[in-house]
């Protein structure tokens, strides 16, 4: 079923939800990804200083664009810019002091960033790759997979049934604020009902299909490093020691 | 009993014999109801379905098809525990004995919905999910996958993820993953439901296909009698947990008790039976209305 | 009296999709019209043009005379009731009898007119056993019933049906059909989206052709179902007693709509 004119919450949430590329980026191992994008996230923690987050948040949108995701990065930065102004807003109304409150809020943008660079170019089937590797148990991985392969559809499901309660003179947009999360009930409920349907719909093709006969499940793509992921890897880490040696001997204004 | 022509695709048939390839699946005295409830879902059903061929299982919302359904591929009793009497046998398996794991490779199910068959993010491996799931190696898997999808024509499809795919298209991808698992009966539960007509066709098209090119036997349920009365070998109607017709389809819909069963006959049936009422025989059931256009005129 | 207009709408996912081309249609007071195409033709993103739902990218929609931009939905829906194919995505009151008062309450009826239309919705629909029955546990059909119940409840001028038998067995069409004869007796404009040829064909309605976002056809059942061309374009198949009816040689003026007409020609035809 088509949808159009989708509310806001599904485009913010476009920064988190895989898409199909051809990019340089999207070619890597998905550990290599993964490492990449926890290289940022460390990175971020370690800043002491704002000009220090700037350079990483520079590295994430240069990786963005290799990556050809520069539009669904931004919505992250997007989404994440209200939380960070919100924790400016709080931080300061603590004491906390402008320029300290200031680098938190702009070390909360890269770290959302870093990790929306991951999903963003990592697909589900990808993750349960990764998860394998670290040998978590096979019931787990599925879970995971499953969850994330159906979230489009739950959030489908969401807005068919806003649709139907809408039809029937719900106001979704207009009122008070617990006059509108009443209101949420209406489309919750269907939502939770719906979702239990269809796990066990699943539960069923699953069985269906001999899930769970053998403890050790084999898969049709193994993970195997290419001198390319390797490259990427020897090169990210060697930029992010050289970069937390800047850190460490450069002192910046802020 | 149904007998089957044997095609060219069995290796040693250069010739066309008819044989009885004997029953591959057979109920007998099934009764079986579930945990807290007060009515019996199945009642004293005895079916038996040859090798090769179609039966198009059908009867009003309750009758029991889906539970039916249920008992032969192993979801009852092993994910859904009851009280089940008498006897179901698939390929050789007593099916409340053996293990789904060992079941799953004798009987596939194919669902209604093909959103919620579809587990993986790309066709290619969810075709391998079954096998990932029995263990089997890279390689047998690699050929398998790619085995079936040349079966089913989605070869172009192996990279595509599901949200990118046509419902066709996810039912098709749904089939493979059951047809890699090389069933010998495959169950389809509404599998058309929520297609439109012409989706459905196709996917009529395909049973069709792969039961006469592969000899795979297949058992739908489905609304829509005549999508599948031209494929179908027969036609057993449920009403109430019990087997009230049983039969070639024609013969079953032209019954004059058949439209008492809440079933939908579809008007080329209704005015044949109208028609051998009025005292016209035709010499043999129409299978579409052109087809009873001809007779019509040549009476 | 024209009551839905569709003024050369196009409408354009924000994919970019473009799930309606310049399309027109018009529909008058106490009309039953038919929308009918494959999957993905746009029938469905159409009639959510309807209710507000979706408002068009380019032309407008009009219903009663008033552009669906201006007003919201819960406004709109007031006038245009749409059933949805899913029944499970609308159910979630405690009781039945709370599920049919939540729309009028929506729709600021007094508790008296509530009470009163709920009783007979309840009635007509044959629910009133379960009036204090929580709706999730009724069975498929009866929760069919029930959406349509809460419907009719607040009497809307124009009924949508959005593919109304999918999954439905014989007795359930026999009394969809049956519900939709009573909605044309009672003067409603009745629009019906199903691709189910064999359940529309005995209801004659004006029947409307979709294929890719646009109108390939537009008029009385029998003379639309009858151009094989523009069916097999949009992928539409044609109901058996009219492939009989344009199979034979000598037949009436009209095409069979219904099995006892056929039969009845052919008791007379016959020598």
């Amino acid at each position: 079923m088509d949808r159009g004119g989708r509310p806001l919450v599904y485009w913010l949430s476009g920064g988190f939800v895989f898409r199909k590329v051809v990019s340089p980026f999207h070619k890597l191992d998905p550990r290599v990804k993964l490492l990449v994008s926890g290289e940022f996230f460390v990175l971020s923690l370690a800043a002491s200083s704002v000009v220090e987050v700037a350079l990483v948040l520079a590295a994430i949108v240069s990786v963005a664009a290799v990556a050809k995701s520069l539009k669904r990065i931004g919505r992250t930065i997007v989404f994440s810019s209200g939380f960070a102004a919100f924790i400016l807003v709080v931080n300061i109304l603590f004491g906390l002091g402008v320029p300290n409150a200031v680098l938190y809020s702009v070390r909360f943008l890269a770290i959302i960033s870093s990790t929306s660079v991951f999903f963003v170019t990592t697909s589900p089937d990808e993750l349960e790759q990764i998860m394998r590797w670290w040998k978590l148990p096979r019931d787990v991985v599925f879970a995971f997979v499953t969850a994330v392969r159906f979230i489009p559809v739950v959030m489908l499901d969401a807005f068919q049934i806003m649709d139907a309660q809408k039809s029937r003179g719900l106001e979704l947009e207009k009122g008070s604020i617990p006059r509108r999360v009443r209101n949420t009930i209406p489309v919750l409920i269907p939502l939770v009902v719906n979702s239990v349907i269809r796990s066990g719909e699943l539960a069923e093709a699953m069985e269906s299909r001999a899930y769970g006969s053998s403890p050790k499940p084999t898969s049709l793509y193994g993970l195997s490093a290419r001198w390319y992921d390797w490259s990427v890897l020897v090169l990210g880490i060697v930029l992010m020691v050289g970069t937390l040696y800047i850190y460490r001997s450069v002192r910046f204004p802020f | 009993m149904a007998t089957k022509r044997l095609s060219a695709i069995r290796p040693a048939a250069a010739f066309e014999q008819e044989y009885r390839l004997g029953t591959l699946a057979s109920v007998s005295g099934l009764s079986f109801r579930y945990p807290d409830a007060g009515k019996w879902a199945l009642q004293d059903i005895d079916l038996h379905v040859e090798e090769g061929d179609v039966v198009l299982l059908a009867g009003p919302s309750g009758c029991g098809k889906s539970t039916l359904l249920r008992c032969l591929n192993g979801l009852i009793p092993h994910m859904y525990p009851g009280e089940l009497r008498g006897e179901v046998t698939v390929g050789g398996q007593k099916v409340a004995e053996t293990p789904m794991a060992s079941l799953s490779q004798n009987v596939g199910m194919l669902f209604q919905n093909p959103e919620n068959q579809i587990f993986m993010f790309s066709v290619e491996r969810d075709i391998a999910f079954g096998l990932q799931n029995l263990g089997v190696p890279r390689d047998e898997m690699r050929s398998r996958v790619d085995e079936t999808m040349r079966l089913l024509g989605i070869t172009d499809l192996a990279q595509r993820a599901p949200h990118e795919l046509s419902d066709g298209q996810k039912q098709r991808a749904a089939l493979a993953g059951v047809i890699a698992m090389r069933p010998k009966l495959i169950i389809l539960d509404e599998p058309t439901s929520l297609l439109d007509p012409r989706t459905a066709m196709d996917v009529v098209g395909m049973i069709e296909e792969l039961n006469h090119a592969h000899g795979i036997t297949f058992i739908v349920v489905e609304h829509r009698l005549e999508l599948l009365t031209p494929v179908a070998d027969r036609l057993v109607v449920l009403d109430a947990g019990r087997k009230v017709l049983d039969g070639k389809p024609m013969d079953v819909l032209a019954d004059e008790r058949a439209g008492g069963f809440g079933i939908s006959i579809p008007p080329v049936a209704r005015l044949y039976t109208y028609l051998a009422k009025e005292g016209f025989k035709l010499p043999r059931p129409p299978r579409s209305p052109e087809e009873l256009a001809q007779e019509l005129q040549a009476t | 009296m024209t009551l839905i207009e569709f003024d050369r709408v196009t409408f354009v996912h924000q994919t970019g999709t473009v799930a309606l081309r310049d399309v027109s249609l018009r529909v008058s007071k106490g009309e039953t019209v038919a929308i009918v195409g494959e999957n993905g033709a746009g029938k469905t993103t159409l009639v959510r043009h309807i209710n507000g739902l979706l408002k068009p990218s380019s032309g407008a929609v009009r219903v009663d005379g008033v552009d669906t931009r201006k007003i919201t939905t819960a406004t709109l829906s007031r006038k245009a009731g749409i059933a949805f194919q899913n029944p499970d995505h609308q159910l979630f009151s405690e009781s039945v009898e709370s599920e049919v008062k939540f729309a009028l309450r929506n729709f600021g009826f007094t508790e008296e007119a509530i009470a009163e239309r709920c009783d007979w919705a309840l009635n007509f629909f044959g629910l009133a056993e379960y009036r204090k029955t929580s709706p999730l546990v009724l069975s498929g059909g009866e929760k069919k019933r029930l959406t349509l119940a809460c419907i009719l409840a607040w009497d809307p001028d124009i009924v949508v049906l959005d593919e109304p038998t999918v999954g439905q067995d014989a007795l359930q069409k026999e009394k969809l059909s049956q519900i939709v004869k009573m909605l044309q007796a009672t003067g409603k404009t009745v629009i019906i989206v199903s691709h189910d040829i064999e359940f529309l064909w005995p209801l004659q309605p004006r029947l409307v052709v979709m294929s890719g976002g646009r109108i390939v056809a537009d008029g009385p059942t029998g003379q639309v179902m009858a151009d094989k061309d523009v069916l097999v374009g949009a992928r539409v198949t044609q109901p058996q007693l009219l492939r009989l009816y344009l199979a034979l040689r000598v037949r009436p003026d009209k095409p069979f709509f219904d099995v006892p007409t056929a039969e009845r020609w052919i008791a007379e035809a016959a020598p």
